[in-house]
């Protein structure tokens, strides 16, 4: 099946869109790239965007312009198969700061980072955050949304859901937050209720709902990008 | 209007069987049949009488019975597994009030065979019902050496485990909130404690259990699937008695006596884990706080000959914490009165005022931050339970029961909270019932009859309409008024008709109404996995089974063969959208779907009653699925509790006086569940791709136990006994979850991994009786 990752940001361009093919799962672990697409993007404004391949299955831009509010249309064709998305980039909410977070565990102490942002008032913010301890990617996908907590600052850590990673004094943590649309959100939320998370396996596992028309995997997505590192104690 | 007819067309047909019984003159015996060393009163006790072969009928939950004989002479026999049959003679020349007194059997000797194939007729009129015996069990081996009604009925065929770690059981392809589990008439919202393995019924005070797979007269309503019905023991009301259990991890005791001799009697009876005290003995975990209790509390009192009333209490708490940071805890509390009333020789009432509470909690601190999530669901029930020995032929059981059920939803506060509060929801269930047991002939019986289920939405809370999941419209109730109510009518009938001494055919229907449902987001049940009522959008969940079987005895008469085949269809069954957030979205009813199901399957059963060597086969053929708009591309898949093949293999051997030892091997075909039919790459990480839900299958699960009783004394008032039991002999790492990611040593090669839970658990538990 055909996979489709891209996504558009507020830092200044270009940006890309990666097309691959999934595989067996007993095959060799690899990106099989899409080399054979016309891949389109138009914005807001009209600018119509015809990226160019510049790797495996990767596409990039040449004339587009990310913006808080913008509304950009994908269209994919490849085969004589037509697939489309719209995304929407919602307005920036301020990154403050990295705070860190301790957690006394059976006579241990766990450590982990909270992202300080104020949410909002209004209801409806969602969020991802991409964290990397020392270089190291941490694989959960981190999606937080303001159900709860709308309007306050949040104090919610971000705790990874692999047990491996653990964060111990000294280490540097790196912390992307992505102002996201709720159709993301969705989408790797239940990315992460399949990951086996809890007793007895989770979720039954589906393929996440996409926002993405015509029968692909993947996701299109428009989010502000804001970065903070910060060393642990 | 319609309902109406029915129910008068029903006392319609009674009053044609009433004109045969006028034909001569006739009186009633009736009383109570009781153990003659506690007072108990003996449930399903069959009196019968020698002369009159079609003469005969069981005792009720109360031990009340009523027989309308032509005036004579006769010998009454009254038996009750376990008991020494009793044979009194009678002159019946006046309606006489007769208790009966059993004594209890001491040695397990060969029965004679004839006097319990006269009983089978009256006994084993219900179909899909197996009554658990209570000694029985004490020698079937189980986790941890517990004696459990859960994890026994779990050996019957019909009835599947939810598997290791997960609370719950599934009857005939039904879901795990499809069951009603009644305690004394109190229905039990959670039954087990600590993630499965224990179930919140301490053994040493029951008196009967009985589950029944969904052909349940028309007196049970209210879940799909069974009814679990479980009596306590009274208290003996002649002498004091001290039961107790002391195992490895967790330790009950049972206190019973008379307050009154021979007028009224109390039983108390705890229980509790200390697995958290060998935690506190640890550095590391020495912090953490693991450990549930159950206690019942019951007493009752005979006010006279005609009138007798209980009062019982349960409550049971399970606590989790690690530090004082996280903590979870659940429980049920409930609180029953219940009043026996002997209003003429023919008519006996039970009326029962139930309280129940169930709720759960979660504490995180963190610092300056503390966060809670609470749920709960309280009930207050009214019930008037009516049974009329119309004649011998006919017995009329009616009554109605309401229910003002408050639920409120997973419900979040804290500092970091700022949602809006959800408030609960109040519902009010109704039923009527009406059934006669009809002896048509000496081989025939039919039980007919209706139950009347309704179920009115109240207030207390916003209810939001959806159509194609959007809001169409928001009605607002007042806590106290009354929104949409739903009408459901539930026919119910089974037929049994015995070919002979050793064999007989039955065939049932019913249609089964569920008005509360359970949501659980994951596979596995959790406490936190919410109830909710119905609503504009929640319609009633409806099954309808029909079912046949045949049960004969085989091998010279010293094992019984039951084989049942159903076919179970189901409406309204309730699913999520994929990525449902169902704890912490504002209105849970916006991301649920709604569809059909199907069950079908053959049980067969192979019982040894007698001998040395007792114990049962029992073998389950089954399919369920469930078709959900929204799910699969609204296409048929297969439940996650579908198993193709389910046996076990229970046998249990008394070696001498003083030894017995038992087994019990279990085999089943694994959990449908969804593997990845691809992979491919996003963002740098490597993410599966699906197809049809549930389209393959966990490796199968089997499993061997062992386990040996030694017993002293036994016939002595004082008496212990230990039991040494090992669960999952020879250690078969059973799959309870299979996960895939990347080879951490090689990252383009893709590693499937299989968790086992537990292996080896030995246990000793030492019983003792004074």
């Amino acid at each position: 099946m055909l996979v489709i990752d891209g996504s558009i940001t507020d830092h200044a361009g270009p940006y890309f869109v990666q097309l691959s093919m999934s595989t067996p799962v007993g095959n060799p672990t690899r990106v099989v790239g899409v080399n054979n697409a016309r891949v389109i993007i138009t914005d807001q404004l009209g600018v119509k965007d015809s990226l160019v391949l510049v790797g495996n299955g990767l596409y990039r831009t040449q004339k587009i312009k990310g913006t808080e509010g913008g509304v950009y249309n994908l269209e994919v064709m490849v085969d004589q198969k037509k697939y489309t998305a719209s995304a929407n980039m919602p307005q920036k909410v301020n990154f403050d700061s990295l705070r860190v977070n301790t957690f006394p565990f059976n006579g241990e102490i766990r450590y982990s980072v909270i992202p300080v942002y104020a949410d909002p008032i209004a209801l409806g913010n969602s969020y991802r955050f991409i964290q990397k301890i020392n270089d190291t990617l941490d694989p959960t996908f981190h999606v937080f949304n303001d159900n709860l907590n709308n309007g306050k600052v949040n104090q919610r850590p971000l705790r990874s859901g692999d047990d491996n990673l653990k964060i111990k004094p000294r280490d540097n943590v790196f912390v992307e937050m992505q102002c996201i649309s709720n159709t993301s959100y969705g989408y790797y939320y239940s990315l992460n209720l399949q990951s086996g998370a809890g007793p007895g396996g989770g979720t039954a596992p589906s393929n996440p709902p996409s926002n993405i028309e015509g029968g692909a995997l993947g996701i299109f997505s428009a989010h502000t990008v804001q970065r903070k590192t910060m060393r642990i104690q | 209007m319609r309902y109406k007819i029915y129910i008068f067309s029903f006392f319609l047909s009674l009053g044609a069987h009433f004109t045969s019984a006028l034909a001569q003159q006739s009186f009633v015996i009736s009383g109570i049949v009781k153990d003659k060393q506690t007072g108990e009163s003996l449930i399903k006790a069959v009196v019968r009488i020698e002369e009159l072969p079609n003469a005969g009928i069981i005792s009720n939950e109360y031990g009340f019975y009523s027989l309308t004989l032509p005036s004579g002479n006769y010998s009454v026999v009254v038996s009750q597994v376990g008991y020494e049959t009793l044979v009194q003679k009678i002159k019946l020349d006046s309606s006489k009030s007769i208790n009966f007194y059993l004594q209890t059997k001491n040695v397990l000797k060969e029965v004679v065979v004839e006097s319990s194939r006269k009983n089978d007729n009256l006994t084993k009129a219900q179909m899909g019902t197996e009554t658990i015996n209570m000694s029985a069990i004490s020698k079937v081996p189980v986790i941890f050496g517990e004696k459990d009604i859960l994890k026994t009925i779990q050996l019957l065929p019909g009835v599947k485990s939810a598997g290791e770690g997960n609370s719950g059981f599934f009857v005939r392809g039904g879901g795990a909130d499809q069951n009603l589990i009644l305690l004394d008439e109190a229905p039990v919202y959670n039954a087990t404690h600590l993630l499965g393995f224990f179930s919140t019924f301490n053994s040493d005070a029951i008196k009967d259990a009985t589950i029944i797979k969904g052909n349940s007269p028309s007196q049970f309503g209210g879940r799909l699937s069974s009814v679990l019905d479980v009596k306590m023991k009274e208290g003996n009301n002649q002498d004091y008695t001290v039961n107790g259990g002391i195992g490895l991890i967790s330790s009950k005791v049972s206190v019973e006596g008379p307050l009154q001799k021979n007028k009224s009697s109390f039983i108390l009876s705890g229980r509790r884990t200390y697995a958290d005290v060998f935690l506190k003995a640890t550095e590391k975990f020495k912090d953490n706080i693991l450990y549930f209790y159950d206690l019942n509390a019951k007493a009752n009192y005979q006010i006279n000959a005609k009138n007798k009333v209980y009062i019982s209490g349960y409550f049971g708490r399970d606590e989790l914490g690690l530090g004082q940071d996280f903590g979870i805890d659940w429980g049920n509390k409930t609180g029953t009165i219940r009043w026996n009333k002997i209003i003429s020789n023919k008519l006996f009432l039970n009326t029962s005022f139930i309280y129940s509470d169930y709720n759960y909690n979660v504490k995180l601190k963190n610092g300056e931050t503390n966060f809670n999530i609470n749920s709960e669901i309280k009930d207050v029930n009214l019930k008037q339970d009516y049974t009329f020995y119309t004649n011998n032929q006919n017995t009329l059981r009616f009554g109605f029961n309401t229910i003002l059920h408050n639920i409120k939803p997973s419900t979040f506060s804290g500092t970091v909270i700022n949602s809006v509060a959800k408030s609960g929801r109040n519902g009010l269930e109704n039923a009527l019932y009406l059934t006669n047991n009809y002896k048509a002939t000496n081989q025939l019986t039919i039980d007919y009859g209706m139950r009347l289920s309704m179920y009115t939405l109240m207030g207390g809370d916003v209810y939001n309409i959806y159509e194609n999941g959007v809001i169409g419209s928001s009605i607002k109730l007042s806590p106290s008024s009354f929104g949409k109510t739903y009408i459901n009518p539930e026919p119910r009938i089974t037929t049994n008709y015995r070919i002979d001494d050793e064999k007989s055919i039955k065939a049932g229907y019913a249609r089964n109404v569920q008005h509360l449902h359970l949501l659980s987001n994951s596979v596995a049940s959790s406490p936190s996995d919410q109830w909710i009522g119905n609503s504009y959008n929640i319609k009633p969940e409806i099954a309808d089974q029909l079912s046949v079987g045949y049960v004969t005895k085989v091998f010279k008469n010293n094992f019984e063969l039951t084989a049942e085949a159903y076919y179970k269809h189901l409406q309204n069954q309730i699913d999520y959208k994929d990525g449902a957030e169902i704890n912490t979205v504002s209105d849970v009813e916006s991301v649920l779907l709604y569809g059909i199901g199907r069950a079908y399957g053959l049980e067969l059963l192979l019982k040894k009653k007698e001998g040395r060597l007792t114990g049962w086969i029992g073998y389950t053929l089954s399919k369920t699925e469930r078709k959900i708009d929204g799910i699969n591309e609204g296409k048929w898949y297969n439940a996650r509790q579908d198993r193709t093949h389910d046996i076990s293999v229970v046998g249990i051997y008394d070696l001498n006086e003083r030894w017995s030892i038992s087994g019990v091997f279990v085999y089943n075909t694994g959990d449908a569940v969804t593997y990845p039919t691809g992979k491919y790459n996003l963002q740098g990480q490597t993410l599966y791709q699906y197809a049809a839900r549930n389209a393959n299958r966990m490796p199968a699960y089997h499993r061997l136990d062992f386990s040996a009783t030694y017993e002293k004394n036994k016939t002595k008032r004082r008496h212990g006994s230990w039991n040494f039991s090992l669960y999952n002999v020879y250690g078969r790492e059973n799959a309870y979850r299979i996960s895939f990611k990347d080879d951490p040593n090689d990252p383009t090669r893709t590693q499937i991994i299989r968790t086992a839970l537990l292996k080896w658990v030995p246990s000793v538990t030492y019983q003792f009786k004074f």
